[in-house]
């Protein structure tokens, strides 16, 4: 076959820009660690592989959502158990001044301490979330403090109001799970998350109960302290290990849904790098054998390009 | 018999025999570089015999004609694959400008230790990656409702706004290259037309004075190929040498006539499309890069600016519909979260962009502590859409990056084989009407020798009619 001269370059040139296209591919696969970089490449390994990064995405923010609730869990947690102390000195209180040995003094003495315990309790109550300066125990009207009070002459508390409502705030911490920590301050209506402070499902009303208690110790009324206060006190007590206990809960949930998230992106992970990661050693291969190609190819060309029979005569 | 005059006649007649074949060489080697050109051999053949008494003498020999060697069967179906590689060429074009545009490449961190690398390290470029960030935004607001969480919401939707805005834009650049293309391809094609006439003209005129139109006719085999590539054409050849080209089932080269040209026109669709200028025919073309563009255009970017203005409005809607009805951290309500009605024109309300404490995330008056409603747009992540085939934000998405990346790798292909294609036809082409160097150095020492042998010739017949003149009777 007559092979014309400038099919040689032809040739070669073809073969060189095929041969440095395949390196440059190749060496990009190596350096970048990714077999498919744009939707041409592969384009059902890019469909698979945009789909796993937005699940990957999101497993990464339900992590990130469940970081946010297992901080303010914490702080839930934190005025819960000032909330116990409260409510453990309290029910004390009631039962202590039950007995006739104690005197009105004494029983004025008690009373004291129960505004205190009372200021206490509605402090606690109008806590605010550190990360979003949004009150804790207000439901989902969390803009305005939840319980506000009203006082007598000499600043003791007469009465309490709930500005809140009975709502809460859901966060996704997984493909279709929502949890919540907060805890509305009150719950007249039986249904939906119980209250902190009042809650129509346990009977729990503890500052109402804290004035009772006061309004009793300071009439000297003990036989109302011991038949209705403490029994009340002890529905208040029930209601906030019941609160504890439930954020315990929440608590270890959040934590498996945590654990879940972890899991789930890095076996995203394995199969965003099956679908479009280079598989290095067969990449790093198909690049050495690409450069012998390249080499043979440019030792091979410039020497046929030499050689003419204008060499030979003269 | 010849006598020493007919030889030495014969010398001379040999000697511009070979001086002939020398300049064929010489035009060969000359053109060796020239695109298209096909070698040329002299034809020698012997001169008429004289009858003698003895039986028939030789004359010596003549160059009876330059002959250009060429194989019409390779020069047809060059033509035919020049269309199609034209084509594929052009759809890899627009293919590629809109790839570029849509701007949706996955990432590395680079090189990892394990079998497989990438994985944890990958990361997106483009809209998919910001369709997650706006709804992951929304998440952390439903969490923990802040102000820093409100302006993320702001900041992640005008991102993705903007680039809703940047790939409609680059589409639409992409189709108006597309037709700027096509209007070049025209012009081009109607140039090549008129060559083709003009060449036309030119070899009739030199074949009918019995003369070779070698280059001539090289020169039109270079057009019709350049006209190949951005149409199908069909030819024929008329008896006086010239050729009638049919594009689309229209002559518009008859002869030594353009009898019509090329000329674009706005369809319905508001791109260009191509008629016969006089006869306003509207022409299905197929193949070459002028149809392959207006199909690239009409059919892949097209479709792709469609998914994208869906999926724009589909996004505007829904998260307008849940967020509209909603309260800001005020109790205050009335403002869209997004405007516009589709890819070139979704924006931020710039109500929240310049205070991002507007967002209605709160499904009441009363309760503006409410964040069920960004809850719910956050879960539209992975709701599916009915006015997207059923499919989530992020699958109608991806199946679109997917459909636009099929379309690029199938032109890739063609353009592979085509390339493939065309260098072996250019390889049997160039076996059968390439210049070899050696092989035109050859057949210069051939006509050399002879050349001189011709010339010893003269001199030997010029000794002798001295030789002759000299001899003295007697």
């Amino acid at each position: 076959m007559r092979i014309a001269t400038n099919a040689y370059q032809d040739s070669m040139l073809n073969q060189f820009n095929l041969l440095a296209s395949q390196q440059q591919a190749l060496q990009s696969q190596v350096s970048t660690g990714l077999r498919v970089q744009a939707p041409s490449d592969d384009p059902v390994a890019m469909q698979n592989t945009l789909g796993d990064l937005a699940n990957q995405s999101l497993q990464t923010q339900y992590g990130t959502n469940i970081s946010t609730l297992q901080t303010r869990a914490a702080g839930v947690d934190s005025v819960l158990q000032s909330l116990q102390t409260v409510s453990s000195r309290a029910g004390e209180i009631a039962t202590a001044a039950g007995s006739a040995t104690n005197s009105q003094s004494s029983l004025n003495n008690y009373a004291d301490e129960v505004n205190t315990l009372i200021n206490q309790v509605v402090n606690a109550a109008n806590t605010k979330d550190s990360a979003t300066g949004k009150y804790l125990f207000g439901g989902t009207a969390s803009g305005t403090a939840p319980f506000t009070t009203t006082t007598d002459a000499n600043g003791n508390v007469t009465a309490v109001t709930y500005n809140g409502n009975g709502a809460v705030n859901q966060a996704q911490i997984g493909a279709g799970l929502t949890a919540t920590v907060d805890i509305p301050g009150a719950n007249p209506t039986g249904t939906g998350a119980r209250g902190l402070i009042t809650d129509n499902q346990s009977g729990a009303d503890f500052l109402n109960h804290l004035i009772s208690l006061r309004n009793n110790l300071t009439a000297g009324n003990q036989s109302a302290v011991t038949t209705t206060d403490a029994a009340n006190l002890q529905k208040d007590e029930n209601n906030i290990a019941y609160q504890v206990a439930n954020n315990g809960v929440v608590q270890n949930q959040l934590t498996a849904a945590a654990s879940f998230a972890t899991s789930n992106g890095q076996n995203l992970s394995q199969m965003i790098s099956n679908s479009s990661g280079a598989n290095l050693m067969n990449t790093i291969v198909q690049l050495n054998q690409a450069q012998t190609s390249y080499q043979a190819a440019l030792q091979s060309g410039s020497k046929i390009m030499q050689l003419s029979l204008l060499n030979y005569i003269h | 018999m010849l006598g020493l005059f007919g030889t030495l006649d014969m010398a001379r007649r040999s000697l511009q025999t070979q001086m002939t074949g020398i300049e064929v060489t010489g035009q060969n080697i000359a053109n060796v570089n020239t695109a298209g050109y096909s070698r040329q051999r002299v034809n020698i053949a012997s001169a008429p015999d004289l009858l003698t008494g003895i039986g028939p003498e030789g004359t010596g020999a003549n160059a009876t004609g330059i002959q250009q060697i060429v194989s019409a069967v390779l020069n047809s179906q060059i033509q035919s694959q020049s269309s199609a590689g034209g084509y594929a060429s052009a759809q890899q074009t627009a293919y590629q400008t809109a790839q570029n545009g849509l701007n949706e490449f996955l990432n590395g961190a680079g090189a990892a230790s394990s079998t497989n690398a990438a994985g944890a390290s990958t990361s997106d470029s483009g809209l998919a990656g910001q369709l997650s960030t706006l709804f992951n935004a929304f998440s952390s607001l439903a969490t923990s409702p802040s102000a820093g969480n409100q302006q993320a919401v702001v900041g992640a939707a005008k991102n993705l706004a903007t680039t809703f805005n940047n790939i409609s834009q680059q589409l639409g650049t992409a189709s108006a290259n597309a037709d700027t293309s096509v209007t070049n391809d025209v012009t081009s094609a109607n140039k090549l037309l008129s060559q083709i006439a003009n060449l036309n003209t030119q070899i009739v005129r030199t074949q009918g004075g019995n003369g070779d139109a070698n280059d001539l006719l090289d020169q039109r085999e270079q057009d019709l190929e350049n006209l190949s590539k951005l149409t199908s054409i069909t030819t024929s050849t008329e008896t006086n040498g010239a050729v009638d080209v049919n594009i689309g089932g229209q002559t518009l080269v008859s002869g030594n006539n353009v009898s019509d040209t090329l000329q674009t026109y706005t369809a319905s669709n508001g791109h260009l499309l191509v008629q016969t200028a006089t006869g306003g025919v509207k022409l299905t073309l197929s193949n070459g890069s002028i149809q392959g563009t207006i199909d690239a255009r009409d059919g892949a970017l097209a479709t792709m600016q469609g998914n994208i203005d869906s999926l724009a409005s589909n996004l505007i809607t829904s998260v307008n519909t849940i967020q509209n009805g909603g309260y800001n951290a005020n109790g205050g309500t009335g403002n869209s979260f997004f405007t516009g009605t589709n890819a070139a024109t979704i924006s931020v309300n710039a109500a929240l962009t310049n205070n991002p404490a507007l967002i209605q995330a709160a499904n009441g008056a009363t309760n503006p502590g409410d964040t069920s409603l960004a809850l719910q747009i956050s879960q539209l992540a992975t709701t599916t859409q009915t006015g997207l085939n059923n499919q989530t934000f992020g699958d109608y998405y991806g199946a679109t990056v997917a459909g636009l990346g099929t379309a690029l790798a199938d032109a890739n292909t063609q353009v592979n084989t085509q390339t493939g294609l065309s260098g072996m036809l250019a390889t049997q082409r160039g076996a059968v009407s390439g210049v070899n160097i050696d092989e035109e150095m050859t057949n210069l020492m051939t006509f050399q020798r002879a050349y001189e042998a011709s010339a010893q010739l003269v001199t030997t017949v010029n000794t002798l009619m001295g030789d002759t003149l000299a001899m003295k009777v007697g």
